[in-house]
């Protein structure tokens, strides 16, 4: 019955929409214990989708099957098939460097590398390609544009990417990303460590990008999630309860639990 | 009430004598720290001149310097560190980072902490096994690896204690621009990690530059000149270990003046890789 | 139609996936290479191991266990037993940790309890230079300088008081030398100090500040807080600690050689020169003519290698409790 109801909505929208990343009857386990339950879902291309439950429910371990980071960990495994473009990249032949450079991430907590602003986003460049220096510089301030930095960095590109402020720093970790050339950016509670205003920045940047990139964000907060995405997913104890157009999930649920949760019943 | 009024009375004695013996205790160690360098200051200064940095150790009764000592001193010690630091670094790079999880890394940890408070001498006698007995005779390269052996523990514990401070937030930042593991770990963990990592280094300079136990029976000792790694090198401990124990005064003069060059050597290394890592903590 | 979508991207994706085989392979050899290193830490200790039986071969197969219970030790007639090195390693090591502990918790009960805080730190540091001085310092200071005030007032002080007491009389028996079992004791005990203290002084630091404040909250003294919650809370580490010292203390070789005496044999008094394993190694490696002699020597080196692994093996494993507790 569950898992129909997201199929249902495939249905209907993907006459529409092509999509980018379709979760196919995936389970996820910590060790012994099941930490995802038969998810099924497909993420449409260039929209914002967003995960949504209370701490515990899944929504980050989805994040993190998507890319497979869960690789670094000893005991973590991930059943069932995640296709992207209609290749499963959970297959053991997926190369997970060249799977990371199509799916980009961005962390709760700013990452930036130990390294000057510029060489935050050129190391990630440099990796695949060999460009020359006008062209690296080019690069990287086309990125810190459309992370829309730019402007408060250009001056210091060289100084120290941690002397930045929080904020900056996520968008830093943003232009990073983008920098890459991913075609899907995943973006795990981007704003949670961050004062209101940098919040709304961020939130904004989201939702330039969804023109270019397939955009997946996890959040514990809903008006966040309702303000930023097209399409959410709410997530409950491992499963999926319900996937559906953002206004049809904060205005008329289909289930009670969804209800319950965005009316801060429980969560 | 005036019973309850003693016990507090009585209490509060214990605890004024037994804070009063502590406040000793310190003096007394600080009393000796003070003692064993006025000691030595006293004593070494007396005797540094140019001569002791320009000549060679003399035979019994003359005059002379410390410069094949301070030289085969610097050169074994250079050694030991480029042989034992890049073992240190990645075996302490395996087991915060590839193998933190695996049952190896345990094993190893417990071993290399054994290995870094094991006596010195064994070590000694280890590469007398290893090498002296095999190639028929004492050499400066001997000393060098047996050095080298004692700067492996020290670096592996400091890299991998280093880089388990280093938040796994960055390694999946890393990771997740497409980064392969050893990048990651070249470009973003030992960066993070630098200041701690050559910390562990310094002090395994200031451990090693004044070990003797270890040199005893491999380098042996040179009374001259000698850059010939395959023969008997002098060093600044054996010198001391040598001069000191002998009836002359010129040579025990010498290893008081040696020993002040080692110990100020060894707390000016301690110091600076101290400061390294203290601002860190201050941030 | 595969064919048409590959052509589009073909050159830059071919690159791309060059990149990653090449990425795999650095990542393959980078690993092994750590791993290897991993590897050789354990390889290291084993070949310790190993060669010091192989060495210590023909003095064990000749002697056997008497080894451990002969107290000759004559290269002349090639006849070598281990027990004094082996009661002087162990009467110097103890004496010398009954003397560091008390003064060493005693240091770390003043960083922690008493000390002004700005003087906290510096005083912490200096403590813990103390331990990377070299241990020759230390042996060159107590031969000219300990050895002989001890020899010339302390000694000759004990030998007058104690010399009608039985007992007492043949611990401090004279003549006073300076050097000697105590002396050795004495210097080791400032030599493990430092580590004693700084460990102790971590393990206080791993006590929660709710339980110290909670006892001072019911009105309990700093020393009732210290006796009754600071040392039963840190009781495993503070062992590990002393452990760690007594492990330094028994393999420690310069700092004793200078003030030993190297005297093969067993004496009442503390005052009487005597030997302990590593001394009589440094002292005599390389002077030792003879297969035997030198296996007999590779022997007590092994005699100490055990003895420390085990004290060094309860001593990390009584730490590694700590660290797991303060980790959870």
């Amino acid at each position: 019955m569950k898992p129909m109801l997201s199929t249902d909505l495939n249905v209907t929208d993907t006459a529409v929409e092509k999509a980018k990343i379709e979760v196919k009857n995936l389970n996820f386990y910590y060790g012994q214990s099941k930490a995802l339950k038969d998810i099924n879902l497909s993420l449409p291309e260039r929209s914002v989708t967003a995960f949504i439950g209370p701490s515990g429910c899944g929504k980050s371990t989805l994040l993190r099957v998507l890319n497979r980071i869960y690789e670094l960990y000893p005991k973590q495994s991930a059943e069932g098939q995640v296709l992207l473009d209609g290749k499963n990249i959970l297959d053991r032949s997926q190369d997970l460097n060249l799977l990371r450079t199509k799916i980009g991430m961005v962390f709760q907590k700013p990452t930036p590398f130990p390294m000057s602003i510029y060489e935050n986003i050129a190391f990630g460049v440099r990796l695949y390609e060999k460009i020359s220096k006008a062209e690296m510089d080019n690069r990287v301030e086309q990125a810190l544009k459309r992370a829309a930095l730019w402007n408060e960095v250009k001056d210091k590109l060289n100084a120290s990417g941690q002397s930045l402020s929080g904020g900056q720093q996520q968008r830093l970790c943003i232009a990073r990303t983008v920098a890459v050339k991913p075609e899907v950016i995943l973006l795990d509670e981007p704003a949670s460590a961050l004062d209101p205003l940098s919040t709304a920045k961020i939130e904004e940047l989201i939702d330039e990008l969804q023109a270019d990139y397939t955009i997946v964000i996890v959040t514990h907060n809903m008006q966040q999630a309702a303000r930023v995405s097209r399409q959410t997913a709410f997530m409950y104890l491992g499963e999926l309860v319900e996937f559906d157009r953002t206004e049809k999930i904060f205005t008329s649920p289909r289930e009670k639990r969804t209800q319950d949760y965005i009316t801060g019943r429980f969560g | 009430m005036s019973t309850a009024a003693s016990l507090h009375q009585s209490r509060k004695r214990k605890n004024a004598v037994m804070m009063a013996l502590c406040v000793i205790a310190a003096g007394i160690g600080l009393a000796w720290l003070a003692l064993i360098l006025g000691a030595l200051i006293y004593k070494g200064l007396s005797g540094v001149s140019l001569s002791v940095f320009t000549q060679m150790t003399p035979p019994p009764g003359d005059a002379g310097g410390l410069l094949n000592a301070i030289y085969g001193s610097i050169i074994m010690t250079i050694i030991g560190i480029v042989v034992g630091t890049p073992i240190g670094v990645l075996a302490g790079t395996y087991m915060a980072e590839y193998g933190r999880f695996s049952r190896l890394t345990t094993v190893v940890r417990f071993i290399n902490d054994i290995l870094l408070s094991a006596p010195s001498i064994i070590v000694g006698l280890f590469v007398y096994e290893l090498m002296v007995r095999p190639m028929g005779h004492f050499s400066a390269i001997a000393g060098a690896v047996a050095l080298s052996i004692l700067v492996i523990p020290v670096v592996v514990r400091t890299t991998e204690d280093m880089l388990n401070l280093v938040p796994n937030a960055l390694r999946e930042a890393g990771t997740a621009i497409g980064a392969p593991r050893w990048v990651v770990i070249r470009s973003v963990a030992y960066r993070a990690a630098l200041s701690g990592i050559v910390t562990g280094i310094l002090l395994a300079i200031a451990r090693i530059s004044g070990e003797t136990a270890p040199l005893l029976f491999t380098a042996l000792n040179n009374q001259f000149w000698s850059s010939n790694l395959n023969a008997p090198m002098a060093s600044l401990p054996v010198t001391i270990f040598q001069f000191a124990l002998s009836p002359y005064e010129e040579w025990q003069q010498l290893a008081w003046t040696g020993a002040l060059i080692i110990t100020l050597t060894v707390l000016g290394l301690s110091i600076f890789a101290r400061s390294l890592t203290g601002r860190r903590e201050d941030r | 139609m595969t064919a048409v979508s590959e052509a589009v991207t073909s050159s830059a994706l071919r690159a791309r996936e060059a990149t990653v085989r090449r990425f795999a392979f650095t990542d393959m050899v980078f690993r092994a290479a750590t791993r290897a290193s991993a590897i050789l830490v354990l390889v290291l200790l084993g070949g310790v191991a190993i060669s010091l039986v192989a060495g210590s071969w023909e003095a064990l197969s000749k002697f056997g266990l008497n080894f451990l219970t002969t107290e000759a030790w004559n290269p002349v007639t090639e006849n070598f037993g281990a027990l004094a090195p082996i009661y002087g390693t162990v009467v110097t090591s103890a004496i010398a940790i009954i003397i560091a502990v008390p003064i060493g918790i005693g240091i770390a009960v003043f960083l922690t309890e008493l000390c002004p805080r700005p003087l906290r730190r510096p005083i912490g540091i200096a403590v813990e230079l103390l331990a990377g001085i070299p241990s020759i310092i230390y042996g060159i200071w107590g031969l000219f300088v300990f050895a002989p005030f001890l020899q010339t007032t302390i000694q000759p002080f004990i030998i007058n008081i104690f010399h009608s007491v039985p007992g007492l009389n043949s611990l401090f028996a004279g003549p006073p030398y300076g050097i000697g079992l105590l002396t050795s004791s004495l210097i080791l005990a400032i030599m493990v100090l430092p580590f004693i203290t700084s460990i102790t002084k971590d393990v206080f630091d791993t006590v929660p500040a709710v339980l110290k404040e909670s006892a001072y909250g019911i009105g309990c003294t700093t020393w009732e807080v210290t006796r009754r919650v600071v040392i039963p809370y840190t009781r495993v580490g503070i062992m590990g600690g002393v452990m760690l010292g007594l492990g330094r203390a028994l393999g420690e070789t310069m700092a004793v050689t200078f003030v030993i005496g190297n005297a093969h044999r067993i004496s009442a008094s503390l005052f009487a020169p005597g030997t302990t394993i590593s001394a009589t190694i440094a002292n005599e490696f390389t002077e030792a003519d003879g297969a035997l002699y030198t296996s007999s020597l590779v022997a007590l080196g092994l005699i100490l290698f055990i003895i420390t692994f085990i004290i060094l093996a309860i001593a990390r494993y009584m730490l590694l409790r700590i660290d797991s507790r303060t980790g959870a």
